[in-house]
């Protein structure tokens, strides 16, 4: 039986069947899967010009043939219009390929049907070549505020049997269909392309070009152009010559602006569904093809956005077997429906949409089911709030850094920092930040940050912000802290010290904690020994969870940060004078390397300025020292430079590399020996093959941690993302103290841990925001654990066996037998030193109960799987049991 | 310019007999008892097919690979019409009924085996220049030459080098002496002196081989500025210092014979060393994932060659794919990702460790690819800068040629290499005792049936009797150098669209002259 909404739905499907369009269907003309994507969303309008520093970060992502940006929540001053047409008019942008078919492109699809509020061209520089780095001239764009004429609605609506729709949704319908219409006529046909539609929507725009994202808002002098939300795209197309940005991302729905990472296995498939819908994609990328379903799902279909969700990525395996009968029931049928065009293969949507009828502005981060592309969510909160999405995480601390600079009310440290797991029970691979009134009658704004399922994710609630002009105070307690420090630089042992710090941490205010970091700054000038004690204290401080009473720990975490570069900075110079145990060099510095006049001399390497790979990169700076016979690093100043510890060959013992800041890809991949400890957060591929040495994590690692590593020992403070450890062999020895996405160990090699394999132990632990440890709700969220593992083994911390044999595939839970205790306790005890985190008083201890390691832990071995065991010849062909059957 | 000529000094030829007693021939010759042993037919014979030692009165067993067979018949010294007491009958092997397949037909692995044992070009009647597939490179041949294009050349004045790196990118120049280097072959699917003997020849050909994804044995080291390191999915075995060894470091993507699976070692050949050197378990079969985990679009891709780059700021990168419709935009994006060399590597390739339903299934033939990619790279313009080469199905001289005139730079050699070590295409590769040639075998008993010095000159023979058979070619058409051949695709036909009169005038590949 149909129902009314049904026929509605048809309705409209079918009005675009009308629509002329070419019936040959083009392949994908460029076959592309990498960029890198950038958005933020802020509870105040920010400037265009904050989009630019993360979009230099994902350079390496992209290659400058193809940029663009998008805007949600704009300006009505600086558009030149009043809020209220902002609110009510679509903001119709077309790009200008051919500058002469304007009165073209007027006469056939404007004039006619659109009432035009405004018109006009937008600014630009006046010439391309000014903007430096910028090959192709840009398309002039025209902007117009329009609303379908009266008469032309009330004859679409008639000619369409679409009275039972909401007008204003008919509207919409049109805006939508007349773009299609420009679009046909003026790109898509055979013959020359002269003009495109960048964007219809109310209240937010598009704009792209050939060349790099950020040169979108130099060309189009957005620099001071404010927006609630902006997104940014740097595209990597595999073919050379591109003269103009049709191909760009962000691709448009109606009022939502897509950019997307990845590659569609299924682009065919997708768009076959879409033609069954009378929708034929036009610019040919799957980018495009993404926004025009992810448009059916919402504006024709009318599903909200957790089943738009569900469609893209649907929850599967273990995952769909946690989720509530209800809910089973809703996505079986969405997934019944809409499996064949959800989108298969790597892809990460970043998705700018204003929603007028909600009155509404939101960024959506998306991942796919397997979490196949890198992702990092970030959330500030405080007087202003921000929601962050990058594919890396040095964008987001540069988008940050770039508004702190601003607004002191933004701080360059987030809150939070996480990942999305695909498809998920958990978080539903999905993150909503939604900006709406915060209904304080003043206009302002409020964001609240959800996932697929509408859990709000927050920060700790009634902290103070660090407000960086606040420098002048003077503590209270700076008298009783200077004596502290003396006393404590005084001895020995520093653990008075740190414990000292971090036991005032709650009572401190900013003030206090910034006198204490100065003082040991200043200290640190005296001695080399103090230095060495003040980088130690600050590291501690850095790197330790602890509560931090009043204070925004992400306010506690700059403090300390700066004070630490400033102790890094002001290292005597390489190639200078003096004696210091620290040497300072950065890219200006490089030619000037020396050997170390000692073997325990350290060089102080500032990584800011020098290229993210090449020959020139900071990692072949670091494989040269070594090779000169440094032993000691400390590398800060990261932005994303990558390979950091690669290169240095064999037989390194000995040698430590200490990073701070926003290290970079591949760090230690290759490592075999050295020990590198990494103070932060660490992103993806780290330790790639490292055979042996230590890497030491105190945060998150990314994706596809330790791929293919022959052995080493590892030590993770937080999680790993997604497939870590995935087709390891030998003998890597890792402790994560934290959970990992999915696929944990899949394939793992690592022969019979008693016999010198390889083994993790996976404690599902974190920190509050007090600094102490809890359990997470589960050790391992994922449906993959130690998948068609041949060798080695998981150690579990569950002590209340939350995990069952559906998430194994070819493993066995046992029981951990004196030996294997005998085996993990070691690596527990360094875990312990290096993190504080106690074997006896939080590991062993659960709800507040000392346990037997036996009741704490569960052990996962591999079976012999007879798919990996028999393959002969024979059983390939013909079965196992071919002989007995014969 | 005395250096570059010594390096370029062609390796010797030497005999490299069979190892087994009696090697196949295409004919059969019986030896009745009426024979009286009076050594006319030894006498005679000048292929010594007929041996006879010295004071040993009794006939021996013909030598019968040697024998030109029926072709003979006109000379005054066939043996068959000669020999007084009628002793002796001349038959075509029925053997060969059951050798070989439409692809390696056994004419063709029979002149392989005797290219590797003598260096030369088969006397005996074979056709090795084609298979019997009809399709691919054997409905391909090369236009009729111009006469008086013809070169008198000397074959040591024609050169076959090929460069590798194009790119012009401060990283060191290389150039391979033939235009062939070996594919990757892993320690564990292979008898690790097949292996090593695979590395001596392309140190004495001036060449490359590779690793395949096995690890990196000690025994490569001698030959280390030879040998590929490949870095596959499974990237067993493949650590820092195997990348720091290598002049060129060979991304394996996807191979042609299975595209989308990535390798795999069954559990059989998983023996105590082999998962040693892979650092797993033993006899557990290895499956290296598809794709690359840590690459899913092309910037993960330059990320990842960028990190080889780092590790060893003198490498060279190859990147290996199979053929996909879309070959021509992946070799594109890999040139951007900073590769020197691109590696097609078309359907026709693979063992018999290949899974059937993949190697027989899927991926674009290679004489379709290396065309698209040929073309594309070229109207890209970064066609000059970029090394093409290709790889599945490549079996012979004749085939590298076309290849090359297709648009290829080169041709990575798999399957015909094994050939020369008398591989006879049973395709019971997976399995630890199935490969009764002791190749692909890391059997105990099996695996030391080979040693490295006749792999490695068996080899040797092979490539320069193959190179005997370009230098005809490039004479012919008047070239001095395998680069002029480059995409002369102008130069080929193809039987399918000739009328089916005119097919016969094409010969397979250039007469050649056999002087004995």
């Amino acid at each position: 039986m149909q129902t009314q909404e049904d026929s509605l739905i048809n309705n409209i499907l079918r009005s675009r069947g009308k629509i002329p369009r070419l019936e040959s269907i083009g392949k994908k003309p460029a076959e592309e899967g990498g960029c890198g994507v950038t958005g933020f969303i802020s509870s105040i309008p920010v400037r265009g010009r904050h989009i630019y520093e993360p979009s230099i970060q994902m350079h390496n992502r992209g290659n400058g043939k193809g940029g663009g940006i998008a805007a949600v929540g704009l300006s009505a001053e600086a558009l030149g219009v009043s809020q209220e047409v902002l609110d009510s008019h679509y903001l119709l942008q077309i790009a200008l390929l051919d500058p002469d078919c304007r009165p073209q492109v007027e006469a056939a699809n404007i004039q006619p049907v659109l009432e035009v509020h405004k018109a006009a061209a937008i600014d630009t520089v006046d010439d391309y070549r000014q903007v430096q780095g910028l090959e192709v001239r840009p398309p002039d764009v025209w902007r117009y505020f329009v609303r379908v004429k009266k008469e032309a609605l009330e004859r679409f609506v008639e000619e369409n049997c679409l009275q039972d729709l909401d007008p204003r949704r008919a509207e919409d319908e049109f805006i939508y269909q007349n773009s299609v219409r420009i679009n046909q006529k003026f790109y898509a046909s055979l013959g020359d392309q002269q003009a495109f539609v960048l964007s219809h929507g109310r209240n937010m725009m598009i704009l792209k070009i050939v060349g790099y994202a950020e040169k979108v808002v130099e060309y189009y002098q957005l620099e001071d152009f404010k927006a609630h939300g902006w997104i940014a795209h740097q595209r990597y197309p595999t073919k050379g010559r591109v003269w103009h940005p049709g191909g760009a991302h962000p691709f448009i729905g109606l009022d939502e602006a897509l950019v997307h990472n990845g590659d569609f296995a299924n682009y065919h498939a997708v768009s076959e569904y879409l033609r069954q819908h009378n929708i034929y994609p036009q610019f040919l990328t799957d980018t495009e093809v993404s926004v025009l379903l992810l448009d059916l799902l919402n504006r024709t279909f009318g599903y909200p956005m957790e089943y738009i969700i569900e469609a893209l990525a649907p929850t599967t395996e273990y995952d769909f077997d946690r989720l509530p009968s209800e809910k089973q029931r809703i996505y079986r049928a969405i997934q019944s429906s809409h499996i064949g065009a959800s989108p298969d293969g790597p892809w990460f949507f970043i998705i700018a949409r204003n929603d007028p009828y909600r009155k509404n502005f939101q960024l959506i981060g998306i991942t796919d089911t397997s979490m196949l592309r890198p992702q990092v969510f970030a959330l500030q909160d405080g007087e202003v709030q921000i929601g962050l999405i990058c594919s890396e995480k040095q964008a987001i601390d540069a988008t940050l850094q770039s508004l702190a600079a601003e607004d002191d009310r933004f701080c360059p440290v987030a809150d939070k920092y996480w990942n999305a797991r695909g498809g998920s029970a958990t978080d539903g691979g999905a993150f909503i930040f939604t900006v709406s009134d915060a209904g304080k009658e003043d206009g302002s704004k409020q964001l609240v940050c959800t996932n697929k399922f509408g859990e709000v994710v927050s920060a700790p609630e009634n902290q103070v912000p660090l407000t960086l002009q606040d420098t002048r105070a003077v503590s209270a307690q700076a008298g009783e802290i200077d004596r502290a420090v003396a006393d404590g630089l005084a001895e020995a042992d520093l653990s008075t010290l740190t414990a000292y710090s971090i036991r005032q941490m709650a009572d401190w205010d900013y003030a206090s904690l910034r006198h204490f970091c100065s003082v040991l700054v200043s200290r640190a000038d005296r001695s080399d020994a103090d230095k060495t004690k003040a980088i130690d204290v600050l590291t501690a401080l850095n790197d330790r969870y602890y509560s931090t009473g009043e204070k925004k720990r992400s306010g506690v975490l700059h403090t300390v940060r700066q004070s630490l570069t400033e102790l890094f900075s002001s290292s005597p110079k390489i190639g200078g004078n003096g004696s210091s145990r620290y040497r300072y060099i950065d890219r200006k510095l490089r030619p000037s390397l020396t050997a170390p006049d000692s073997r325990d001399q350290v060089l102080v390497l500032n990584a800011r300025e020098f290229e993210p790979e090449g020959d020139h990169c900071d990692a072949r700076l670091i494989v040269e020292a070594y090779q000169k016979g440094w032993k000691n690093f400390i590398c800060y100043g990261y932005k994303g430079q990558r390979f950091t510890g690669c290169g240095l060959a064999n037989a390194t013992e000995g040698v430590r590399i200490d990073v701070y800041d926003s290290s970079g890809d591949y760090l230690a991949s290759g490592i075999d020996g050295l020990e590198i400890h990494v103070h932060g957060n660490a992103q993806d591929q780290l330790g790639q093959i490292m055979k042996s040495g230590k890497l030491v994590i105190h945060g998150d690692v990314g994706q596809t941690f330790m791929y293919g590593a022959k052995g080493g020992e590892v030590y993770v403070l937080g999680n790993a993302a997604g497939r870590p450890l995935i087709n390891a062999v030998g003998r890597p020895r890792v402790v994560i103290n934290g959970t990992c996405l999915d696929y944990l160990a899949e394939s793992f090699m690592a022969g019979d841990p008693h016999k010198g394999g390889g083994f993790v132990i996976l404690n599902g632990m974190q920190f509050d925001h007090n600094g102490v440890l809890h359990p997470q709700p589960t050790p391992y969220p994922g449906s993959n654990l130690f998948s068609l593992a041949s060798g080695g083994a998981i150690y579990l911390r569950d002590p209340h066996a939350v995990l069952v044999d559906e998430q194994l595939n070819g493993g066995e839970f046992v029981d951990l037998s004196p030996a294997d205790w005998e085996l993990i306790l070691p690596y527990l005890q360094e875990n312990e030193k290096l993190f504080g985190i106690s074997v006896e008083k939080d590991l062993l201890c659960v709800d507040g109960k000392a346990r037997d390691y036996k009741s704490v832990y569960r052990k996962v071995q591999a079976v012999r799987l007879d798919v990996l065991a028999k393959a002969s010849a024979e059983s390939e062909e013909w079965g196992e049991d071919w002989r007995d059957s014969a | 310019m005395s250096k570059e000529n010594k390096r370029r000094k062609l390796p010797e030829t030497r005999l490299a007999p069979s190892r087994f007693r009696n090697t196949i021939g295409k004919y059969t010759i019986k030896r009745s008892s009426s024979c009286t042993s009076c050594g006319l037919c030894a006498e005679l014979c000048p292929y010594g097919v007929h041996p006879r030692y010295k004071n040993f009165g009794r006939p021996l067993r013909p030598v019968e690979h040697k024998c030109i067979g029926f072709a003979c018949r006109s000379n005054d010294y066939y043996c068959i019409d000669r020999c007084p007491e009628q002793a002796l009958t001349l038959r075509l092997n029925p053997v060969l009924e059951t050798l070989g397949d439409y692809r390696w037909t056994a004419e063709m692995l029979l002149a392989h085996w005797e290219m590797a044992e003598t260096g030369q070009l088969p006397v005996v009647g074979l056709e090795y220049d084609l298979g019997n597939s009809g399709g691919g490179f054997d409905k391909i041949r090369f236009q009729h030459p111009q006469p008086d294009a013809y070169l008198d050349i000397d074959d040591a004045d024609i050169d076959m080098s090929i460069e590798l790196n194009k790119r012009g990118d401060g990283r060191p120049r290389r150039s391979i002496s033939i235009p062939c280097y070996g594919g990757g072959m892993s320690y564990g699917s292979m008898a690790l002196s097949a292996l090593v003997g695979r590395a001596k020849a392309a140190k004495a050909l001036d060449t490359l081989t590779c690793t395949g994804e096995g690890g990196y044995p000690q025994e490569f080291v001698p030959y280390a500025d030879y040998v590929i390191t490949q870095v596959a999915t499974g990237l067993f075995g493949v650590r820092e210092e195997t990348i720091l060894y290598t002049p060129v470091v060979e991304f394996k993507y996807a191979q042609g014979a299975k595209p989308g699976l990535g390798g795999h070692l069954l559990g059989d050949k998983v023996t105590p060393e082999v998962a040693a050197m892979r650092e797993t378990v033993v006899g557990s079969s290895l499956f290296s994932p598809f794709p690359f985990h840590s690459v899913y679009s092309v910037e993960d891709h330059k990320k990842h060659v960028d990190w080889v780059k780092e590790i060893n700021p003198d490498v060279l990168v190859s990147v290996k794919v199979s053929t996909p419709t879309d070959v021509d935009m992946v070799a594109v994006g890999s040139y951007y990702a900073g590769a020197h060399i691109v590696h097609i590597d078309g359907s026709y390739g693979g063992t018999g460790a290949a899974p059937d339903i993949a190697k027989k299934n899927i991926a674009m033939p290679i004489e379709y690819a290396i065309p698209k990619v040929h073309q594309f790279l070229k109207e890209e313009g970064v066609r000059d800068e970029i090394c093409l080469i290709a790889s599945g199905g490549i079996r012979n001289a004749m085939d590298v040629a076309k290849a090359i005139a297709l648009g290829a730079d080169g041709a990575v050699i798999g399957t015909a290499e094994i050939v020369a070590l008398e591989c006879v295409r049973c395709g019971n590769c997976e399995s630890g005792r199935g490969c009764a040639r002791g190749i692909a075998s890391t059997d105990e008993e099996l695996g030391h049936m080979i040693s490295e010095d006749y792999a490695a000159q068996r080899i040797v023979n092979m490539y320069m009797a193959w190179r005997k058979q370009w230098c005809a070619l490039l004479r012919e058409l008047g070239m001095r150098s395998i680069k002029e051949l480059v995409g002369r695709s102008d130069l080929l036909v193809h039987l399918d669209y000739l009328e089916e009169t005119e097919r016969a005038g094409y010969k397979p590949a250039p007469q050649q002259h056999v002087i004995i």
